[in-house]
Parts: C-alpha cells; structure tokens; sequence
C-alpha cells in the first residue's frame, strides 16, 4: 500500500538501542527462572502439606544444606519456616514462606519481629497497588475481556546462605510482580552467641570501606565490554561511589563476604541485583 | 502427562531463536507505542520474559508469531495505562473525533487511539493478517476490521480493495 511506504519506512529507521539484545536475553532468563517456579509452584499445591518442606529443599540447595544441618546442631540456634502458603485470592498469587529464627537470644526475637512487619507491610501494599491497578485498568476504559485473566504474583521468600554455631547469614526477598516488578531484599547476618547484628566493619576489619570500594570498582571496570558498554551507572549518573553502613551483604559458606545492592540503584535495572564478592 | 517433555524442549528453542531473531522488529513495536527508549526496552523485556513463562500455553509452534505480539501488544497497553494513572493524556478525548491530520502519515499513525493504532501498526508495518491481528488483540474479526476502517479514515487513507 502506497500510503504507508514512508511511513513504514520511518517505523523501521526507528534506532535499535545496543543493549536491546542483552535485554532480550536476560528477559529470557528471567522468563525461564520463574517458570521453573512455577512448575514447583503448581506441584506444590497439589502436594499434601509435608511437601512444603521438600519443595523448599528442591528450591535451594542453601536451604537443603542447612536443613541437614539441623539434627546435628547442637548450637544455639536454626532457621526454620514459621509461615509457608501458597494460595490465589482476588487476583493475587500469594507465594510466601516466612523464616523465624529459634534461639533463646533476645536478637532472635527483634529480628523475627522484625522480619514480620516487614512482610506484612509488603503483603498490604501489594493489595493496595493491585486495587489501584485494578481500579485504574477500568477508569480508563478497560474492558472485562481485555482485563482477561491478568494475575499479580506476590512473592516472600529466604535463603540461608551460611551457617556456623553461632552465626548465620540468611536474605529475605519481597517481591511484587505484575507490570512492572519490584523487589526488595533484605539482609540478616548475626551473631548469636554475642547477640548482636554483624557489620561490614566486624567481618572485614577496620579498613573495610577502602577493602569494598576498590573491589567493587575493580569489578566494575572489569564488566565494561569491547564495545564499552557496561550495565553500571557511571558515579556522576548516579551509580557507585561508596558503601556505607546500610549497604547490604551476605556471607557464602566458604566465608566468603559478598555485598549486593538494590536493583536500579547503581547499575541498569537488566543487571539484576549487583553483588560483589569481596577479597 | 507422559511424553510432554521433550516437546516443551524443543518449544522453548523456537521460542528463544525467534525471540532473538526478531528482537529489532518488537523493539520497534513497542517504542511505536510508547515513544519512549527505556519503557520500550522495558516492554520487550517483560514480554519476553512472560512469553518464557508461559511457554506451555503455546500450542502450535508455527503460531509462536501471533502467540508473541499478543503477549507484547498486552504488555504495551498495560504500560500505557499505568502510564495514564500519572501523566494524562492531553488530547485523547479529541483524538477520537479528529486525530489532527497534519504532519505525515507516520506521525498521524502516532495520534489514533492505541485500539486502533495497533490495529494499522499490525496489519501495515508489521503486516500480519486480519486474523492474526483478530487472534493478537482478542477480538474478534469483525471488529479487527471496523478498527481498521475508522483508523483508516480517521488517517484520510484510501483503501484500493486492501482487505480481502
């Protein structure tokens, strides 16, 4: 059709942006990790309720790790799954398991609580945001039909990523999928014999800002490609310049200290949640 | 059950090649849609992502073209809404009465509604057929074609016996 041969000639000028093909594939990756989900999502709730348990051995081999762990501990603490469901309301996928810390320190205590207003605040907020959606969907002329069977996943989940005696590292991840994603994650590493919250300073020594920001830039400059493309932000766009207290890490069961940052916040939302193992 | 998994095996091949093959022509798509660089990668993004996902609703390979734009064309109207929530559209209300017709035709294509807008992008940018088009947008055929039509009109475009 004549008419529009320029301007199909216009539409296919349109720039392709060079990072479109890293974005496919990590969409694809992405894509194919939480089918993966949901195939164990699905299998387990036509499992009877121990397969809970099996499930989450499945899902991580950490946890599967630890859970062995457990007859043997004779330390002073495990991690357990206080709360585990998996239902559908109004909508929502709700796929949630809670840790809970057992010990007799008083740190357990502050962290469980802790860790319990934070989901239940996710949880809510994820209701909220669905009803807007919802709501928004219809104001502005969606149908029935085009609503169609949209689904938002709420996800809440952890994983132990090292355990000794008295110490242990563990991550709390919420997570809102529906448009647009959003997770939030949330660092845990503590010693329970001392009763207290360990800090970059304590497992890095007092060096520890210096220790960090040269690894990281090290890595970061290590990640620029031969075309000098690099998922980081440089510093003057708002990518890293430092850690600092709140800067969150975990520790791997070799010993290993790993830092990680928010997705978004230092690198493009493609390269996921940035994490650097330190030394 | 049975002898599924091999076939999803090699569904996610054609899933993933075609996906990566055509990766410039979704792209082009959604920043049609939405005008804007980064929401556009976003959307290929999700809608490759949710096309992994939903792998297993994929029935006939061959369909994997119209199976995808559907997936893609929902994940470019769902932005727009949220988008919709925040920043309103100034002039949707007259653009259904009268897109403007000035500056070319590409321009124009830009101003019509998103329902009829993709109507006019699938069929002559990305030349799918009207029954394509009906399975990409959920509707059905008879109203693929009176979208086509008021897009049409609405462009000053005259039609030389294009649609059968």
């Amino acid at each position: 059709m004549k008419n529009f041969d320029r301007a199909r000639e216009a539409y296919e000028n349109t720039p392709i942006p060079q990072e479109l093909d890293q974005r496919v594939r990590a969409g694809i990756q992405q894509g194919r990790k939480n089918r993966r989900q949901r195939t164990v999502r699905r299998w387990l709730s036509a499992a009877a309720c121990f397969a809970v348990l099996v499930a989450a051995l499945n899902v991580s081999p950490t946890i599967a790790k630890a859970a062995a762990e457990v007859p043997v501990l004779g330390g002073l603490f495990r991690v357990m799954t206080f709360i585990s469901y998996d239902a559908s309301d109004g909508g929502i996928n709700y796929v949630v398991s809670v840790p809970r810390l057992e010990s007799d320190a008083d740190l357990a205590g502050q962290v469980n609580a802790a860790i319990r207003q934070r989901v239940d605040a996710h949880t809510a907020r994820a209701r909220q945001d669905w009803a807007d959606y919802k709501e928004a969907f219809f104001a502005t002329g969606g149908t029935e039909e085009e609503w169609g069977d949209r689904e938002m996943d709420v996800f809440v989940g952890y994983e132990v990523m090292s355990q000794t005696d008295t110490q242990v590292s563990f991550v709390v991840t919420l997570a809102e999928g529906w448009v647009s994603s959003m997770e939030e994650r949330y660092y845990y590493n503590l010693d329970l014999a001392e009763d207290r919250v360990l800090t970059l300073q304590d497992v890095l020594g007092k060096d520890w800002v210096e220790i960090c920001n040269a690894s990281i830039q090290e890595q970061i400059a290590a990640s620029v490609d031969e075309e000098g493309f690099s998922y980081f932000f440089a510093p003057e766009d708002g990518g890293f310049t430092t850690v600092d207290g709140d800067t969150g890490f975990y520790i791997r069961e070799d010993g290993t200290v790993v830092v990680a940052f928010p997705r978004y916040s230092i690198a493009a939302g493609a390269a996921g949640t940035p994490e650097f193992p330190i030394g | 059950m049975g002898c599924g998994k091999e076939e999803i095996v090699s569904h996610t091949q054609t899933i993933t090649d075609y996906l990566i093959e055509n990766q410039n022509q979704f792209y082009r798509y959604a920043f049609s849609c939405l005008h804007n660089r980064e929401e556009a990668l976003d959307a290929v993004q999700t809608a490759v992502c949710r096309a992994l996902e939903r792998e297993g609703t994929l029935r006939n390979p061959d369909a994997v073209r119209t199976w995808f734009y559907r997936i893609l064309v929902n994940v470019c109207t769902d932005a727009l809404r949220v988008r919709s929530r925040t920043v309103p559209f100034p002039d949707a209300e007259v653009s259904y009465e009268d897109p403007a017709p000035e500056g070319d035709l590409a321009r124009r294509v830009d101003g019509l509604t998103p329902e009829i807008g993709t109507v006019i992008k699938l069929r002559f940018y990305e030349e799918l057929s009207l029954k394509e088009i009906a399975a990409v947008t959920g509707c059905n055929i008879n109203t693929v074609k009176t979208r086509l039509y008021t897009g049409l009109r609405q462009l000053r475009v005259t039609l030389e016996g294009e649609l059968e």
